[in-house]
């Protein structure tokens, strides 16, 4: 195993549409091996672009790259969009078991693992349960399940619970840290909610409107596991406002 | 009395006894578009005969995608022409109220043509043909007695569509026809003259082009129908012996792919085939019926499995009351028909 | 229970009003017969019918599995290339649009036998509603999932088999209940064009030959098993996409 194989590095990257549009300008960043780090910035600033392009689905137009997924293939990388992107027409463990089986892997041999990872989110019950008959949040734990039965080294995270309700999400945060805690995963959590990004990451980096680039890092010092106290203590509202304020001098700095 | 006087009563009478006898508005539906196997009716217009007999007649024609048979148990038309008597056995065992009351040809015109020099001379060959061009109404009435009685079966059967394109594409090929007509249109679009085996010759002994009325009509107007029968087989001696002319042009007028060359080949095929003026027209005029002649066909068509013996009341089928008359036979002296 | 029960009622309310019509107005058979009389001969008539409809059935099925090869594997191949979609996909529009009544006279002149021919007439009709959903169907994937297809390094060959068919299924299953009823249609179309050829004839050659020989009832009866015909491909194929989509599918899961 590749010592530091798990980082992720970003050098000057632009990225250029072939519409001409300018999502990412002079973009630079490094998540360490095992680090938590939160990608904060308005609607269309290119958040998702640099998920993309660290899971090489797409290529920078400019600037360097050095990623898992860009070295040796996408098994090691864990993508996990907004919508819970299941396969509707398989149950529950088969959507589950689609990385392995792309890998080759059996149904038989991948069994154990998978009802394992089941039960790890919390869905132990519902392996034959079809996506059609699951909540939001259910979704949402299969779809994180499927993303960690590889065992990744870099899970990207492309604000996943946005689409869910307040309780909801909030259990999923708690759950997702719990997750990571066992594993040593590079995490590259996109969002635009400010309360999220400092609950869940060590650092969190806020973007600037389009063309993108990372204009303030804001570290949140405090060790793992975080419990819900945390929420309402003096560090956190600090972090949260030293976030907003970041956020707001980036917006205002935006060409109108 | 002084001969001007005897004139004038003469035409008073006639003019009283004309506008008595209003012109009664007839129609008349045919089974094809004009042809000169329709020639004698459109003659009865054309010269005015239907009108001396009081008629307004209005011929309505049929075509390749026209079914007007309906039209007559409707009560659409007055009067239908049928092509041969399986129609009118139908009729009767399915209870449809309708008779046949003349019979205008005495032959059935209905042949198989095929190309020459390819060994169909003898009609028994026929059967061996690898393809037989026979359309929807023949498919289902003479094409099933040419399987019983001579051995003709369905695997060579294509429908035909009224194109001579793919017999004549096809030497081996046979196909389905009028015999006044087709062999004509062969030779003009073909350049051969194809052979032609008339069913008639080999027991399809129908009368054909029959006129067909009405049970009820028949039994409250007969007056009407006697006109009418009397009318058309005059229209019939004029159109084959005396001056066609009018008629050609009337059936030009209503199907102008026809031609007048075509016709008058045609009408001399008819004659010489014997297809309307033989048999028992010649001693009781154009029209003829005998009782006897229908159940013979009738028997012929048992044997050969169309239907099952009795199923038809033949006293239904058709009535003689109407010709056997010698309507016509002066006039054709007259012409010096023979 | 009433849901089930309303359309039979309809049914039978319908039936009866068309006994009482023929009755009370004198129809004569020969113009429109009584439910009764069409019931009674195709009883007397059923063994004739019977396997006069298992022909057409024949045709029927066996176009509409031509269809469903046919359709799916040229729609795997536009699927596949932009181009050869460009370039194939007027050909098909023109064929789904010609009219078979037009058409069906040549074909059943030029090919030789006639059950290849009317099998080739029906497969014209059906195979279009089959190819355009199943293309559709093919390139409605989720493109997230499609990511995720490539994050994983799927094969081609996996992609097709675990993605691209599933996700065309819905689509599929939708173009087959169009196709199941139409090639029953091009079927009869294009046997009422062929009459009495070959040898062995299916229902509608059987209405051709009772309207020629002015036999109503018969005709009535033959047409009574060609609309039964019709609802069973429907009802058919209706459980058939219930029961592969009923789980995930929104179009069955309401």
């Amino acid at each position: 195993m590749n010592v530091g194989a798990g980082h992720i590095t970003l050098q000057q990257v632009d990225k250029r549409f072939s519409a001409g549009l300018l999502a990412l300008r002079d973009v630079s960043l490094r998540v360490e091996e095992g680090e938590f780090v939160a990608l904060l910035g308005p609607s269309g600033c290119g958040k998702s672009t640099i998920l993309r392009l660290v899971a090489g689905l797409d290529a920078p137009s400019r600037g360097t790259m050095d990623a898992p997924a860009l070295r040796s293939g996408g098994r090691s990388t864990a993508f996990v969009f907004q919508e819970p992107t299941l396969m509707p027409w398989a149950s529950v463990f088969d959507n589950v078991w689609l990385p392995l089986r792309l890998a080759g892997v059996s149904r038989g041999q991948a069994d154990e693992p998978v009802r394992t990872m089941l039960r790890n989110v919390g869905l132990g019950e519902f392996a034959d349960a079809y996506p059609a008959e699951l909540s939001g949040g259910m979704k949402m734990r299969t779809s994180i399940a499927r993303s960690l039965v590889t065992q990744p080294r870099v899970l990207l995270m492309d604000e996943p619970f946005a689409a869910l309700d307040e309780i909801t999400r909030s259990r999923l945060n708690a759950d997702l840290l719990a997750w990571c805690a066992t594993r040593r995963l590079s995490v590259l959590f996109v969002t635009h909610s400010v309360f999220e990004s400092v609950f869940l990451s060590q650092r969190v980096l806020v973007m600037s409107p389009r063309p993108g680039c990372i204009v303030a890092e804001v570290v949140v010092d405090q060790p793992y596991p975080r419990d819900p106290a945390f929420r309402t203590s003096a560090a956190y509202l600090a972090a949260c406002r030293e976030v907003s304020n970041a956020l707001e001098a980036a917006q205002a700095g935006a060409v109108p | 009395m002084p001969a001007i006087r005897i004139a004038a009563l003469a035409m008073l009478a006639t003019v009283t006894l004309g506008a008595a006898q209003a012109q009664e508005k007839v129609t008349f539906a045919t089974n094809w578009k004009a042809e000169a196997a329709h020639g004698g009716f459109y003659q009865a217009v054309a010269d005015g005969t239907y009108r001396k007999y009081g008629l307004d007649v209005t011929i309505l024609q049929g075509g390749p995608q026209v079914n007007n048979r309906p039209l007559l148990p409707a009560g659409r038309v007055d009067f239908l022409l049928a092509g041969n008597l399986l129609h009118s056995f139908d009729n009767v065992r399915n209870g449809v109220p309708t008779v046949v009351v003349a019979a205008m040809f005495q032959k059935d015109p209905q042949a198989l043509i095929a190309h020459p020099g390819q060994g169909y001379e003898k009609f028994a060959a026929l059967r061996n043909a690898p393809l037989a061009f026979i359309a929807k109404d023949g498919q289902f009435t003479w094409w099933q007695w040419l399987k019983v009685v001579h051995g003709f079966r369905d695997e060579v059967l294509k429908p035909y569509n009224y194109n001579l394109g793919p017999f004549l594409a096809n030497p081996k090929a046979i196909q389905q026809g009028y015999s006044i007509a087709e062999p004509i249109y062969v030779e003009n679009q073909g350049k051969f003259k194809p052979v032609v085996h008339l069913l008639a010759d080999h027991g399809f002994s129908t009368y054909s082009t029959l006129i067909e009325a009405r049970a009820d009509t028949i039994k409250a107007r007969p007056d009407l129908v006697q006109r009418f029968v009397d009318a058309s087989i005059v229209g019939w001696v004029n159109y084959l012996y005396g001056n066609r002319k009018a008629a050609n042009a009337l059936m030009i007028r209503e199907n102008p792919e026809m031609t007048e060359a075509e016709i008058e080949a045609s009408v001399a095929l008819m004659k010489s085939q014997g297809i309307v003026d033989s048999g028992e027209a010649l001693t009781n005029g154009i029209g003829a019926m005998s009782a006897s002649r229908i159940k013979d066909f009738y028997g012929q068509m048992v044997k050969a499995g169309l239907y099952k013996s009795g199923e038809v009341d033949l006293s239904k089928v058709a009535t003689l009351q109407f010709v056997n008359k010698r309507v016509g036979m002066d006039a054709k002296a007259r012409l010096g028909g023979k | 229970m009433s849901s089930r029960l309303l359309p039979v009622l309809t049914m039978v309310a319908l039936l009866l009003g068309w006994e009482a019509l023929v009755r009370f107005a004198h129809i004569p058979p020969y113009t429109l017969p009584a439910p009764s009389l069409v019931a009674q001969t195709l009883w007397q008539n059923f063994p004739s019918l019977a396997s006069s409809w298992w022909f057409t059935l024949k045709i029927t099925f066996g176009a509409l599995a031509l269809a469903c090869a046919g359709g799916v594997t040229i729609a795997a191949v536009f699927a596949l290339s932009r181009r050869v979609e460009a370039a194939f996909f007027p050909v098909a529009v023109l064929l789904q649009v010609t009219p078979i009544v037009a058409i069906a006279p040549l074909i059943l002149i030029y090919v030789e036998s006639t059950t290849a021919a009317l099998l080739l007439c029906a497969w014209i009709v059906a195979f279009f509603p089959i190819l355009s959903n199943t293309v559709l169907g093919l390139r409605a994937a989720d493109p997230n999932l499609r990511d995720l297809f490539h994050l994983y390094g799927a094969t081609p060959w996996q992609r097709l088999r675990l993605l691209l068919l599933p996700s065309a299924l819905p689509y599929f299953l939708a173009g087959l209940k169009i196709s199941g009823g139409l090639s029953l249609i091009g079927a009869v179309t294009a046997e009422m064009v062929a009459g009495a050829a070959g040898r062995e004839t299916g229902l509608a050659s059987r209405i051709l030959e009772a309207s020629f020989r002015t036999e109503t009832p018969k005709m009535f009866a033959a047409l009574a098993l060609l609309v039964v015909t019709g609802v069973l491909i429907f009802w058919v194929f209706n459980a058939l996409s219930r029961r592969l989509l009923g789980r995930w599918h929104p179009s069955e899961r309401a």
